[in-house]
């Protein structure tokens, strides 16, 4: 198998797995409908991007944006993760204080229609349309790029920040502070009820699922080289949730489950039917339609997904029932 | 046995705990509660009845914070909690159960009194990012505390349910355990009884007046008369958004006017 | 000056577009409870019926009523057979908007095979241009500032005067209660859909017409200025989403001759967001996007 092809599954598998696991814990734990999410990925590509790219005079000029720090590794990604989470602070005293939940969702998908348009069209900025290419990539100046090693370390790289994201999701879930954000999710007013501050619960449960998803920007711009607004349309956010909504929601493992089948699985599945098939744009047209049947049939069939959220028994339980 | 759920006591047994102050809460054009004024007694079960569309639960909410109050102060335990959110109420000692079934159905039964204990270094973001170790001991005590309020209450087998699989009766004592899991100084009950076996109304009765023996203080809605005699140690009568009478049960049936509103035979 | 005369102009022909999408759509959500966020694709693929019609020979007047007989009907359908069978199943606000997004994915690239991705134009060789001070508008636009009247007119005599729309103003106050009066709640809604579908069709039809061009992709587009002019009435008041139409058809045509015509959509949302953090249940409305209790 060509390296290159396993690299470029393994990574793609990697940042998927990072956003569906905190789609998991905005949407799946907490309740949030960020029908925004990819727009958080997108803030951190770019930050990534411009933190890593060298002023946008090099290179003959023929982007404009703003930036070009050429700052080494690992700055650009974390300087991706902590734009996801500026990010959120605004967006989250906006949309999350006082709107009932399907009114969120709806201002969060139109935020992520009007930002991919503005962004679009305010070339200026982060060279509009056309995006920004030639994303140095990281540690380019240690290993050549375009070496297997350095296909085998990206990889690695990537690995380890799937290993931390799980960790730290892991904890926020399994912890009493995950128990909180469930209660806020079931029944908001009784929620408040036990003194539950809904509003901080949500900020909180926003800003750090900003930051993973700056994150997995910052890791896939590494590695794709180039990032442009045709990347990140809403409906990038509505397979992420088809990801969740099949794998099961409010189950980390089942977020991971849903990442492998849901964008890794499918696209790799449909990568064999050959282009020339149907009209152009067929096949991708039809993936479309597919996604949106996978919601549909789930939430209809299986709304709790392949590994629903588990049960927490603890430990030392009584065994027998009362009468 | 006595769970760690009395109150501390009160430092001034005479003064009332809670003060409602010609409260107002109007909606729409509508004056669902206008100009209530109540004291509530500490170390007693106040009952809070009337008619239908009276403004009790209306009022309840305006007194938990669940509804913010259109004018008129609340006082509890002397502090102005006029402007206080519905969380920070709760905090403070001053919670409420709901009329309609509240559990977190996607919770356990253990869960559901868990979520509800403060002071658990693992209820925040710092603590659950410390990991286990940090938030484990608070844990395992709250556990304790659970599964003694569970036995008290006798639903120790349940624990790992699902709190939306429980009957109407087994949802109204969660609630209730959930409550006193926050330590509470005043518990406001919207209508404990409504919607629930007749066998559990009167495990709850019973459960109320330890409650009482211990020291709680309760502003109850409810609609049974017969209840409210055997349980309260005095009421409060509304009707349409307003006072019209309070005292003992007995010295309001000699009040023609609570009569013909209100109190048939 | 002279161009903000001339976007004045523009303003009263945009208003008329939104306020035909925008009491569609809130009416849909007002009665139904259901936010159809499929809304837009359904104004594409009208305006596209019409478009193949129009290719055909067919004028484009005739090519609205087409469209809006596409719009009821795929409306209807579109409730009968996916959205009412999931609020009988109890699904939550939030998954039925889930629901309506997926299916504006599933419409939109079912369509895109089809139709193509290059944007296409009405062709239409009737009609001059008229002028009154410094106001310049084709004897279309003002034709669709007309049908927008009359259909408004028509909405409120419905909702006044007809059996229907009184059952229709009952069913959205308190479908329980309405139901128990003896109102047949499952044929209103049903009446619901064909008439909020019929708007929705020509509603597309005509904001295809008063655009250069138009393609799939702008569906998007044509959801949220309708959404942004009925959150901005009240949802589910239709003489809210009227007024909100007003609004943004005239700020949008406004801030197009002040700014830049590209960003017309972000004004909309701008004014969406502003809304949503002053105002949230609008201008009309008693209770529209603010946390619902218990």
């Amino acid at each position: 198998m060509n390296t290159y092809y396993a690299a470029n599954l393994l990574v793609y598998a990697g940042v998927d797995i990072i956003a569906c696991l905190a789609l998991n814990l905005q949407f799946g734990v907490s309740g949030i409908v960020n029908f925004s999410f990819i727009v958080f990925q997108a803030v951190g590509a770019y930050t990534a991007a411009v933190l890593s790219l060298p002023p946008d005079s090099a290179n003959g000029g023929f982007q404009i944006y703003f930036g070009g720090y050429q700052m080494p590794f690992p700055i650009p990604w974390v300087g991706g993760a902590i734009a996801g989470g500026l990010l959120a602070i605004p967006v989250g005293m906006v949309v999350l204080r006082k709107l009932r939940s399907d009114y969120q969702a709806i201002a969060l998908l139109v935020l992520s229609i009007i930002t991919n348009e503005v962004i679009t069209n305010a070339r200026p900025f982060l060279n509009g349309a056309a995006g920004l290419a030639l994303v140095p990539p990281p540690l380019s100046d240690q290993i050549d790029p375009n070496t297997d090693a350095y296909q085998y370390l990206y990889v690695a790289l990537t690995a380890v920040c799937v290993v931390l994201v799980f960790i730290v999701v892991n904890r926020v879930v399994n912890s009493p502070y995950g128990r909180s954000m469930r209660a806020m999710r079931e029944r908001e007013i009784a929620a408040m009820a036990i003194g539950k501050n809904p509003v901080q619960i949500k900020m909180t449960v926003f800003i750090v699922g900003g930051v993973i998803a700056g994150l997995s920007g910052a890791i896939l711009v590494g590695f794709i080289q180039l990032w442009a607004p045709s990347v990140w349309l809403y409906p990038e956010t509505i397979i992420l949730f088809a990801a969740i909504i099949v794998g099961g929601r409010g189950n980390n493992t089942g977020a991971i489950l849903g990442a492998l089948l849901v964008p890794v699985g499918f696209e790799e599945a449909t990568r064999f039917i050959p282009t020339s098939f149907g009209p152009p744009g067929l096949v991708p047209a039809l993936q479309w339609v597919a996604i949106g049947l996978l919601i549909i049939g789930f939430l209809w069939f299986r709304p709790d997904g392949v590994r629903p959220e588990p049960r927490h028994v603890f430990e030392g339980a009584p065994v027998q029932e009362d009468g | 046995m006595t769970v760690a759920t009395a109150p501390q006591v009160v430092a001034h047994p005479g003064r009332p705990l809670l003060t409602a102050s010609d409260v107002h809460r109007h909606f729409e054009g509508l004056h669902a509660v206008d100009g209530v004024s109540i004291e509530v007694p500490p170390g007693r079960i106040t009952g809070l009845i009337g008619p239908n569309g009276a403004g009790k639960s209306t009022f309840l909410a305006v007194l938990a914070g669940t509804l913010p109050a259109t004018g008129g102060t609340i006082v509890f335990d002397g502090a102005d909690v006029t402007r206080y959110p519905a969380f920070r109420r709760a905090r403070e000692g001053l919670v409420r159960t709901f009329q309609l079934p509240s559990e977190f159905a996607r919770l356990t039964v253990l869960e559901n009194l868990l979520v509800a204990a403060p002071n658990n270094r693992g209820d925040s973001l710092f603590g659950a990012l410390m990991g286990r170790r940090y938030w484990i001991d608070d844990e395992r005590r709250i556990v304790r505390r659970a599964r003694s309020l569970l036995q008290r209450f006798g639903m120790s087998g349940k624990e790992s349910d699902y709190a939306g699989n429980m009957s109407g009766g087994q949802k109204r004592l969660i609630e209730i355990m959930r409550a006193l899991m926050l330590e509470p100084r005043l518990l406001l009950l919207d209508e404990p009884m409504s919607g629930v076996h007749p066998k559990i109304v009167l495990e709850i009765q019973r459960y109320l007046q330890d409650l009482r023996a211990e020291g709680m203080t309760i502003l109850m809605v409810e609609h049974e008369l017969h209840m409210v005699e055997r349980l309260c140690d005095s009421v409060v009568v509304m009707a349409q958004g307003k006072v019209i009478g309070s005292g003992t049960m007995a010295s309001l049936r000699r009040q023609r006017e609570i009569v013909d509103a209100y109190l048939v035979g | 000056m002279d161009l903000y005369v001339a976007a004045f102009g523009f303003g009263l022909v945009g208003m008329s577009v939104i306020a035909i999408a925008a009491v569609g759509f809130t009416m849909q959500f007002g009665i139904t409870n259901m936010i159809n966020l499929a809304y837009g694709e359904v104004m594409i693929s009208s305006a596209y019926v019409a478009y193949y019609l129009n290719r055909a020979g067919v004028t484009i007047w005739v090519g609205m009523i087409a469209g809006a007989l596409f719009g009821a009907a795929f409306s209807f359908l579109l409730n009968r057979f996916v959205y009412a069978p999931f609020q009988r199943k109890g699904t939550s606000h939030i998954g039925m908007v889930i629901v309506s997004l997926a299916v504006s994915l599933m419409i939109a690239n079912l369509l895109l095979p089809i139709v193509g991705y290059y944007s296409v134009s009405y062709q239409d060789t009737t009609g001059g241009l008229l002028r009154a001070g410094g106001i310049v508008l084709t004897t279309n636009q003002i034709a669709i500032i007309g049908v927008a009247v009359v259909l408004m007119l028509a909405i409120h005599g419905l909702l006044t005067y007809t059996r229907l729309g009184k059952a229709m103003r009952a069913t959205a106050a308190n479908p329980t209660l309405a139901r128990n009066c003896g109102i047949p709640t499952q044929r209103v809604i049903d009446a619901v859909w064909v008439i909020t579908g019929a708007l929705c069709g020509l509603a597309g039809v005509v904001a295809a017409m008063n655009s250069d061009s138009f393609a799939i992709a702008n569906g998007a587009g044509f959801l949220i200025t309708a959404l942004a002019a009925a959150v901005l009435g009240g949802a589910g008041q239709p003489y809210g989403a009227m007024i909100g139409a007003v609004i943004i058809g005239m700020v949008t045509e406004l801030s197009a001759a002040a700014w830049a015509p590209e960003y017309k959509e972000v004004v909309a949302f701008g004014i969406l967001v502003l809304v949503m953090v002053l105002r949230p249940q609008g201008l009309l409305a008693k209770r529209g996007a603010l946390a619902a209790a218990g």
